[in-house]
């Protein structure tokens, strides 16, 4: 019995420090641990993008992507399969750790068969007419924003925290974000935006998680824009990582030459 | 019907070639497009009614690709003028890419206007409105791109036989007004064709850097003048032994050129510019002395331009010069000639309607043109284009065509 009452006290006390190292997790050490968590080296998927208007109506474009993470800059190429007016372009972007250093981004048109350097899009436009924006789009370091953890709750199956991101830059796009983290898969499961005005703007929901390779990754989301009541789904498909992409992939002369 | 028959025996003998064990699929791509443009002055004529159909085939793998572009365009009177864009054939290594046949080869920084992209030659039919993929002939060349490393290349092109502009027929409303002192009352074509000799090939040259930093090319090229030079002959009326008019004699002469081209991002810019330096230049001249109103003379072309991205408008001011040099104030042609072009697009809902205003500006004759252009694209690979070419001036590259004014619309539908 005496043996029995001191494994209670133990555990006790083991929960005790188990709950306690969660509840002094904050919301920067949490917001660190996503951008931090293990991703692939390289990779390519086919990307489908959905856009759907207020009235149900569709459009879809079809594109193939492979990236690759050289630890200072990412390479991502783009080759556009569908529809048909925009077949075979490809669009090519450097992104720099340094968020001092603007993205290099260069365009190929096949009807003016020339690779155009172009000058980098404003992170808060749309990505080609979707709901998502460039900056949406791409991995965000946690020091351009201030982070608040809200509280813990399940949301898609999964065992979340809530935080709550406010940007440091006052002219950023969105007042604030409140992300749903999943604690076992340092995964995004749900994501509200929120404009200048502190109204919510978009919502971001993860459909589906899947595992390739080591890493757990996102397969369908939709971005609902609540306010046009117009949403953006994305599916990634056929997503290979980890192959030891060469580096030629991400250069001029593949942009021209396509898939 | 003898280019279709062609075109589709080398079809399918690619379609053999790959056969064999290559999983790589024939692509059939092209589009459909109606185009009717109305003049703006009186009596309003149709200043194009055309139909087009273009299509494109490829098929490529690691190792090989083919690719064809047959069009066609129709006219309202029923008449049918077939031609193949491009016809090639690629061969890809490590190292190497060689295309061989017929193909479009572009090179230069510069928009609407042409510096160092100097390897195909223009169709000016319709001046410079068609879509840049219509003025750009294809020449049939061997093309060699050699890569030393993922940064630097090396690309080398010899063209067998020269291709040179296509100028409107006489008639056309875009036909260029050439001014002379005296009538023409001749004109001889006979050495305006070059031989198919060896002797008279193109040769090109280009090594391109491609970094993170800059985009640079160091080019020469041995080639044709593309225009032809005009030699000019007084004709003597034997009853006053004085001049009574001119015979003209178009002739194409070698020309060479060496130059560059790079583009750089600067802070949100992009700053790009090419220019060359060309040897032996035929001008035409007032001097009497002359042979054939003709003297040779060197010139640069030139130009810098700046892009920009605000929001969802897109930016972009181009000037272009070209200076003629140890000028002779008896050249019938500035020793400079200044240039400016400026463009202004934006997309607006999701992209199904897009904006653009893009102006050419002559300084030296102060005239331009003008192109306001709206598209709407109700659904995928379907659009809607209707624009106006307003000329201004009254001389100039521009301003000659001063009563061309035009509204049209295009629909086009790709597949």
């Amino acid at each position: 019995m005496k043996k029995m009452k001191l494994i209670l006290i133990g555990m006790a006390f083991l929960s005790f420090i188990s709950l306690n190292s969660i509840s002094a997790q904050t919301g920067k050490e949490i917001a660190f641990k996503v951008y931090n968590r293990p991703t692939a080296k390289d990779g390519e998927s086919d990307m489908k993008m959905t856009l759907i208007n207020k009235k149900g109506g569709k459009r879809v474009r079809n594109i193939h992507q492979f990236y690759k993470d050289y630890g200072s800059v990412e390479k991502k190429i783009l080759f556009f399969k569908s529809p048909a007016d925009v077949k075979n372009t490809s669009f090519m972007n450097w992104s720099y750790d340094d968020a001092n250093k603007d993205d290099d981004q260069w365009l190929y048109l096949p009807a003016l068969k020339k690779v155009k350097r172009i000058s980098s899009s404003s992170k808060d436009n749309e990505f080609m007419g979707s709901d998502f924006t460039y900056a949406d789009m791409e991995k965000r370091h946690p020091d351009e924003d201030v982070h608040k953890l809200l509280k813990s709750e399940n949301m898609g199956g999964e065992n979340c925290w809530v935080v709550e991101a406010t940007p440091k830059d006052q002219d950023d796009m969105y007042a604030k974000k409140i992300a749903w983290i999943s604690k076992s898969k340092l995964l995004p499961m749900k994501m509200d935006y929120y404009d200048e005005d502190g109204e919510l703007l978009k919502t971001l929901t993860i459909n589906k998680i899947e595992k390739i390779g080591k890493y757990w990754v996102i397969a369908d989301e939709t971005m609902h824009n609540v306010q046009k009541n117009h949403k953006t789904v994305i599916l990634i498909s056929n997503m290979k990582v980890d192959q030891g992409l060469n580096d030629s992939k991400f250069t001029q002369r593949a942009m021209k030459k396509g898939l | 019907m003898k280019a279709i028959k062609i075109f589709m025996a080398l079809l399918f003998v690619s379609q053999m070639t790959f056969a064999q064990d290559d999983e790589s699929k024939l692509e059939i791509n092209g589009y459909g497009r109606t185009y009717l443009g109305v003049l703006a002055n009186e009596p309003q004529n149709y200043s194009i009614f055309q139909n087009t159909v273009n299509m494109e085939f490829k098929k490529q793998n690691d190792k090989i690709g083919f690719y064809a572009n047959p069009y066609v365009y129709q006219y309202p009177k029923g008449d049918l003028q077939f031609g193949l864009r491009e016809m090639y054939i690629d061969l890809f290594s490590d190292k190497l890419d060689v295309r061989i046949g017929k193909q479009q080869i572009i090179w230069g920084q510069a928009d609407g206007v042409f510096i160092t992209d100097i390897v195909s030659p223009k169709d000016l039919t319709e001046f410079l409105l068609r879509d840049f993929s219509e003025i750009r002939i294809g020449v049939t060349a061997a093309n060699l791109n050699y890569y030393f490393n993922d940064e630097n290349s090396l690309q080398l092109v010899w063209i067998p036989a020269f291709q040179s502009t296509i100028f409107p027929e006489e008639g056309s409303i875009w036909k260029p007004k050439m001014q002379f002192p005296l009538p023409v009352i001749e004109q001889d074509f006979t050495k305006e064709s070059i031989p198919l000799k060896l002797e008279n090939s193109e040769f090109f040259a280009k090594y391109s850097l491609n970094a993170a930093s800059i985009d640079l090319s160091l080019m020469g090229g041995y080639t044709w003048d593309d225009d032809p030079a005009m030699h000019i002959n007084k004709i003597i009326d034997p009853a006053t032994m004085h001049p009574k008019g001119i015979k003209l004699t178009p002739e194409h002469h070698r020309l060479s050129l060496a130059g560059m081209s790079f583009s750089t991002s600067v802070m949100d810019f992009v700053l790009r510019g090419e220019g060359a330096y060309y040897f032996d230049k035929h001008f035409n001249t007032q001097d009497p002395s002359a042979t054939d109103a003709l003297i040779e003379k060197d010139y640069i072309n030139y130009v810098i331009g700046l892009d920009k991205t605000i929001g969802d408008w897109r930016l972009s001011g181009q000037f272009i010069q070209q200076v003629i040099m140890d000028y002779d104030d008896l050249i019938m042609q500035d020793q400079y000639q200044n240039l400016a072009t400026f463009l202004l697009s934006k997309s607006l809902f999701r992209e199904k309607v897009r904006l653009e205003w893009f102006t050419y500006y002559g300084f030296n004759n102060e005239d331009a043109l003008s192109r306001i252009r709206v598209f709407y694209m109700p659904y995928d690979a379907l659009s809607f284009e209707l624009g106006t070419n307003i000329f201004i001036g009254d001389k100039g590259m521009f301003g000659q065509y001063n009563n061309n004014d035009m509204i049209y619309t295009r629909v086009k539908y790709n597949f």
